[in-house]
């Protein structure tokens, strides 16, 4: 009796099991369409907030700033590693940001076009830099020291501070390049959007600043070596 | 390349890091506010001077025609004149 029931007890309870795995899925499909329904609102709600803004309403910039600010803030610690200078930049980003509102045409989200804008921002700052002559210092026998040390266990701010005086070394065009391809992790298309260069110059672009970054390793060891 | 690794090593480490945290809200609708009364300020200097000068020119326009009533006569007193002479 038991071993004749067996089969159709394997066949319900693979059964069972196909039943519970559809219902998962199902729930699964509806936690997905809420989370798209969300997302849809909440660009909704940002586009209604940048209408607004344009037509002056400081309470809904105001609130575009708040969604955005940290988000803006990450991209420009990679600029400038000033608390004072930081800061003043991300303002900047935002005053630049509302004076051509205009030009925004919504069909890319908000934060894209607020990360060209503090991409932009960054590299105007590094220019200016440059061309006073404000280079970070930077210790060869920092970077030699290193490999002492295995990077897992280098503090990110202690590894951000050392590629940041590193990367000063270079001109400002190698310096955006190295910086959105390694430590912002941007692909060539994204990079290409964030600086507004073509895909093909920003190829170049990358491999030349790869060179120079050899060239500066390779001068560091030679003078590590007198 | 031992130090193109490094270098990269050390960079997916950096991107662990966390920014500051920061708050501009504020500030950046002040400095907007600021560059905004300053365009305005702007913006109204020639309407100042515009009003100035369509007002003087108003105001000579409206004298002049005042002196001008008072020298002219009505419109039939060169036709009185010339009747009265031929009347004579």
């Amino acid at each position: 009796m038991v071993l004749s029931n067996l089969p159709g007890r394997i066949v319900s309870l693979r059964a069972e099991r196909l039943l519970v795995e559809l219902v998962y899925s199902l729930m699964d499909s509806e936690y997905v369409a809420e989370d798209r329904q969300q997302t849809n609102a909440s660009l909704a709600a940002e586009l209604e907030d940048v209408r607004l803004s344009r037509q002056g309403d400081s309470d809904a910039y105001t609130r575009l700033i708040k969604q955005h600010q940290s988000h803006i803030s990450r991209i420009l610690w990679r600029f400038s590693r000033d608390r004072l200078v930081h800061e003043e930049l991300v303002q900047d980003v935002f005053v630049e940001a509302y004076m051509s509102l205009g030009s925004y045409r919504e069909k890319a989200p908000f934060v894209h076009w607020l990360s060209r804008i503090a991409t932009r921002v960054g590299y105007r700052y590094w220019k200016q830099q440059a061309r006073r002559h404000e280079t970070e210092s930077f210790s060869l026998a920092e970077w030699d020291q290193l490999p002492d040390k295995s990077p897992e266990d280098i503090d990110p701010g202690q590894a951000a501070e050392l590629l940041h005086r590193l990367l000063a070394q270079l001109q400002p065009r190698d310096r955006l390049v190295l910086t959105l391809r390694y430590l912002e992790e941007c692909d060539v298309a994204e990079t290409a959007r964030r600086t507004g260069w073509t895909k093909s110059m920003v190829k170049v672009q990358s491999l030349r600043a790869r060179k120079r970054l050899e060239k500066l390793f390779a001068q560091a060891g030679k003078e590590l070596q007198r | 390349m031992k130090n193109e690794s490094l270098f990269e090593a050390l960079a997916a480490r950096a991107r662990s890091e966390s920014p500051p945290v920061v708050d501009v809200a504020g500030r950046v609708i002040a400095r907007l506010n600021a560059q905004q009364s300053r365009i305005e300020q702007i913006s109204e200097k020639p309407l100042l001077w515009l009003a100035a000068a369509s007002s003087a020119f108003a105001v000579s326009a409206v004298v002049i025609a005042i002196m001008v009533y008072n020298a002219s006569t009505g419109p039939l007193y060169e036709i009185s004149q010339a009747i009265a002479w031929v009347v004579q």
